[in-house]
């Protein structure tokens, strides 16, 4: 009924030609009493999920394809990442964002079986924005498990997050699943030498384009960690990783990068099923390497642009989001651990259309593609 | 020329050696046109050159063709960046050039003034190195305020939207910009972005900071080609 | 109270072509009731320089005729169950094209009130969709819907419609032959003749006009201060902007402002409705319970998530007269329109992210609704004789 390339007028017709009983179920919804509302509902919707619409350059929804493969039961986690907040009070927008997601995953039903915070739940580390953040984390029903930012860490390296949220970096298992959540945002010491203050070295850190910084990596230590914690793990067991940077190579200047990327994908490589979550990048992004799928989180606080270059092929881009629109391009999500450990991603946009990024889609010969291409940079 | 070999012959003003080597080449370094007739200047805009029109009168319109030979006069003159040149148009259309107390006749537009050095305009080394520190700074300053809290009051900086001025697109304005329905310049975009996510207070076009701003997007983006009104 | 419509009689184009055509219909009503043969006398729809005309579709150019015939069915209340409901019921020429009967929303034969606020027919043809929630593209589309509405005109079908029509064929059917060719009675013809009458329903001269045109006396100095506000503390202009080729004061979208939200619980209801379509659950087991469901808006129409609670942003030209305001009617006033925005709407799980507390002060509220009162027309006298036909 509807095509890709039809133009606005052309949908607004095709829906317009509905048949008259369509028409009356419509109308009658204008102007429901509990006796209409019944009989009509049912096909009611019908109706309008045979018209998916496909609008050109608009975000489409994917249909899960979510057959049941054998293998580990699905499950669900939910993710809130990037919450950058200030401690200007909870009607600061940033503040209000991060409420709203906390109440977008409080009413998903059923309940996902954790909430993965993904790094960045300060702006500038300061421990009145951690217990701010804190704060209003406490307000999620569901378990959650906090992963570092680097605006998280570079006031005083980690000290305050620490003590209040524990490790940086851990493992745990969850229904046949190893998690691992990595801090992959370490810098090699950019400070010491140029007399940077904490507060200086803060504020480095959290220009994404200050060239001044040091780029990400997990480092020597972290990686020994992880191959010794995944050397007790069968390697048919699925694994997903949280890190907070791309554990790949996307472009250096904003650091959406990790530095020893190649290695700590070398640890993970033996593992037939491998998918990274990751924050940092607040935009719709998707990747394959290999046997390891990479999806990005989006931010609650902003949307970043797409990166001038080193866009992987796989990801289908967001339309560059409307800045009167304070929450579009923004949002948080869900992961759908699906038959053989392997993840669909759902990005709940907010003010736009959610779109789910498949392990299908990933695994299929073609790429997605398709999407949006034009100027974001 | 009339006038000039009448001068010539009934000037009384001592002939110098430069005079003589003028007449010799057949100028005469004397004053110019008698008084008696009618003549018609024209100024270039730096002032140090001029072009007299003989036969019209001191604030009529030129006519089309003469109107041409005094621009097309005044654009070669132009090379001559320092000096001081005033060219007169006889009313047989020859032109007579004086400069550095020489008079150069018959001249046309394109023919050498031997003495003068032809300077295009060119800054110097010097020049353009003052010039450039001036950007310099102006574009180090927008890039401070670009990546701070000081221009809106929400601790949000342009930055966080647009790391490197990224998705400013400068070089789409003047443009329809959506949020505010009407064409506009980059810096009413700056404004309305101060005011919007910012929640700050819009900068007057003149202000010290917008000009820094400006100055450091369009920097982002040197090189770009012009595409104004592209979405 | 501010400035009230101006009562001068500005000329414009506008008021030419359709002086025009009123003699055309003079013309037309004459042969009509003499000899019916069929005439297509081209009018052409005229608007101020600068501003896009009307889309028109290829298949219902406006003629005279057919312009005579919708005004006629505009103002029939017979094509209702009862006999006391026409489109100018609703939508009454002496209030702004409007409903001015005090309610907030609309009702229809036998008093049943309905649960939108009817918008305004004028202007009405330059907008890219029409009702609250977009569906219909065109206003021949919208125009006989309607009327098999059993809240609003009442009839059952579409075929009931046509057939109550016939049983006025003596006085209906030679003004088809003329207007249609033949004097077979159809519900497209009907829609295609009420919406040529509407396409002639046109007023872009108000205050505001003038003073954007560069008189700087058009308007009162406190909605100057309001149009400065409108464009940048008020955040008006981002949905209600004026666009010289597009002056309607809307950008033609749907927004979820939160208007209604609390009449159901629309946190639960809506995210409901969303999750099971995203997840891609069949539809017929979406077992929504509440009646009140239609406050889901847009969604119902597109099924796609960004439309959840979302409602057309209505044109503002003539607002003063059209009170009350939203969807529902739920506002009263300008004023409290003005409140409402300045609160940043109704909280709820799909608000539109543009819309924030404004911290507006007294005074610059004032200034804002003195400024509306600068979008009503100068030239309504144009519709004087569409007014008569109500009394």
């Amino acid at each position: 009924m509807y095509r890709n390339d039809m133009t606005r007028k052309e949908i607004e017709r095709a829906f317009a030609e509905r048949s008259p009983d369509d028409e009356r179920l419509i109308r009658s919804l204008e102007n429901c009493d509990r006796r209409h509302f019944l009989s009509v509902s049912m096909k009611f919707f019908g109706m309008a999920a045979a018209a998916s619409i496909v609008p050109a350059h608009a975000f489409t929804l994917v249909n899960v394809a979510n057959a049941a493969e054998g293998g580990a039961p699905p499950f669900r986690f939910a993710y809130v990442s990037d919450t950058h907040l200030y401690a200007k009070g909870m009607d600061h927008r940033f503040a209000k964002a991060a409420i709203k997601a906390v109440e977008d995953v409080n009413a998903l039903d059923p309940q996902p079986d954790f909430v993965l915070f993904g790094g960045d739940l300060a702006q500038l580390g300061k421990p009145d924005e951690l217990a701010l953040g804190q704060q209003i984390l406490k307000g999620l029903k569901a378990p959650v498990r906090m992963m570092v930012g680097e605006h998280d860490w570079y006031l005083d390296l980690g000290e305050k997050w620490k003590s209040m949220f524990g490790d940086d970096h851990y493992s745990f298992d969850h229904k046949g699943v190893h998690f691992v959540v990595l801090n992959s945002v370490v810098e090699k010491d950019f400070w010491t030498a140029k007399g940077y203050s904490n507060e200086e070295r803060m504020a480095i850190v959290s220009g994404l384009d200050d060239s001044r910084q040091s780029p990400f990596e997990v480092g020597e230590p972290q990686r020994d960690w992880l191959a010794k914690d995944l050397a007790k793990v069968d390697k048919n067991t699925p694994l997903i990783v949280f890190s907070h940077s791309p554990l790949y190579k996307l472009y250096r200047g904003w650091n959406f990068w990790t530095d020893d990327a190649e290695q700590v994908q070398a640890i993970l490589k033996p593992f037939k099923t491998v998918s990274v979550i990751h924050g940092h990048t607040h935009q719709l992004l998707t990747n394959r390497i290999g046997n390891i799928h990479f999806h990005g989180m989006l931010s609650t606080a902003w949307p970043w642009p797409y990166a001038p270059k080193g866009l992987p092929e796989y990801t289908v881009q967001m339309y560059r989001p409307d800045p009167f629109n304070q929450l579009d391009g923004c949002g948080n999500g869900t992961v759908d651990v699906i038959a053989g450990g392997r993840v669909n991603k759902n990005y709940s946009l907010w003010s736009r259309n959610p779109r789910i990024v498949t392990a299908k889609e990933l695994e299929g010969k073609s790429l997605p593609g398709g999407g949006y291409k034009g100027p974001s940079y | 020329m009339r006038h000039v070999a009448a001068r010539i012959l009934g000037g009384s003003a001592a002939l110098t050696a430069t005079a003589a080597l003028a007449l010799a080449l057949g100028v005469d370094s004397g004053n110019a046109v008698a008084d008696d007739v009618l003549t018609r200047t024209v100024w270039a805009c730096d002032h140090r050159k001029q072009v007299v029109v003989e036969g019209v009168a001191p604030d009529a319109k030129l006519d089309p063709a003469r109107a041409q030979l005094v621009a097309d006069i005044l654009s070669d003159l132009m090379r001559y960046c320092e000096e001081e040149i005033t060219a007169e148009v006889g009313l047989d259309q020859r032109i007579t050039i004086r400069a550095n107390g020489k008079v150069y006749e018959r001249w046309t537009p394109g023919a050498p003034i031997p003495t003068l050095r032809v300077s295009f305009g060119e800054p110097t080394d010097r020049e353009k190195a003052i010039w450039q520190a001036e950007l310099d700074k102006l574009v180090k300053e927008g890039d401070r305020l670009f990546h701070s809290d000081e221009v809106g009051k929400n601790g949000v900086a342009c930055a966080m939207c647009h790391p490197n001025a990224s998705n400013t697109h400068p070089e789409t304005y003047p443009k329809f910009q959506t949020q505010l329905k009407k064409v506009v310049q980059l810096r009413d975009m700056v404004n309305w972005c101060i005011q919007n996510p910012l929640e700050g207070t819009p900068l007057a076009a003149d202000d010290a900071k917008m000009q820094a701003l400006e100055s450091y997007i369009l920097a982002q983006r040197k090189g770009v080609a012009l595409e104004i009104g592209k979405h | 109270m501010g400035n009230g419509p101006t009562s001068q009689l500005d000329s414009q184009t506008g008021q030419r072509a359709v002086r025009g055509s009123h003699i055309a219909l003079l013309v037309v009503l004459v042969t009509a009731l003499t000899s019916a043969t069929f005439a297509a006398t081209p009018v052409e729809l005229s608007v101020p320089d600068g501003v896009l005309p009307p889309e028109i579709p290829a298949d219902n150019p406006v003629t005279a005729e057919k312009i005579a015939l919708g005004q006629a069915l505009y103002f029939e209340k017979r094509l209702s169950t009862d006999g006391t409901i026409s489109c100018a019921t609703c939508h009454d020429p002496r209030t702004g094209f409007a409903d001015r009967r005090g309610k907030a929303t609309s009702s229809g034969v036998g008093e049943q009130l309905g649960t939108r606020n009817a918008p305004t027919t004028l202007n009405a043809a330059f907008l890219a969709k029409q009702f609250w929630e977009g569906r219909a593209a065109t206003l021949e589309e919208q125009a006989t819907k309607p009327l098999s509405n059993p809240i609003e005109h009442g009839f059952k079908s579409d075929a009931d419609v046509v057939a109550k029509l016939q049983t006025l064929k003596g006085e209906y059917g030679p003004r088809f032959k003329t207007a249609f060719g033949s004097d077979q009675i159809t519900i497209e013809r009907i829609g295609q003749a009420i919406a040529s009458f509407e396409r002639t329903l046109i007023s872009l001269d108000a205050p505001i006009d003038r003073f954007l045109a560069g008189d700087k006396k058009a308007i009162p100095e406190s909605a100057q201060r309001g149009w400065e506000l409108y464009n940048n503390k008020a955040r008006c202009n981002t949905c209600h902007g004026h666009i010289g080729a597009l002056p309607l004061f809307t950008d033609d979208d749907f927004h979820n402002i939160g208007v209604g939200v609390s009449r159901l619980d629309f946190a639960k209801v809506s995210r409901e409705a969303a999750g099971k379509v995203a997840a891609g659950t069949s539809v017929d087991k979406l077992a929504l319970t509440d009646p009140n469901v239609s406050e889901l808006g847009r969604f119902l129409i597109t099924g796609e998530q960004k439309h959840m609670g979302a409602f057309k942003t209505p044109q503002l030209r003539n607002i003063a007269l059209t009170a009350p305001y939203m969807h529902d009617g739920s506002e009263a006033t300008l004023a409290a329109v003005i409140d409402y925005y300045d609160r940043g709407g109704n909280a709820n799980p799909f608000l539109d992210g543009g819309m924030r507390p404004l911290k507006l002060t007294a005074q610059e509220k004032a200034d804002l609704v003195a400024l509306m009162e600068t979008f009503t027309s100068s030239d309504l006298e144009r519709f004087k004789s569409l007014a008569d036909l109500m009394k």
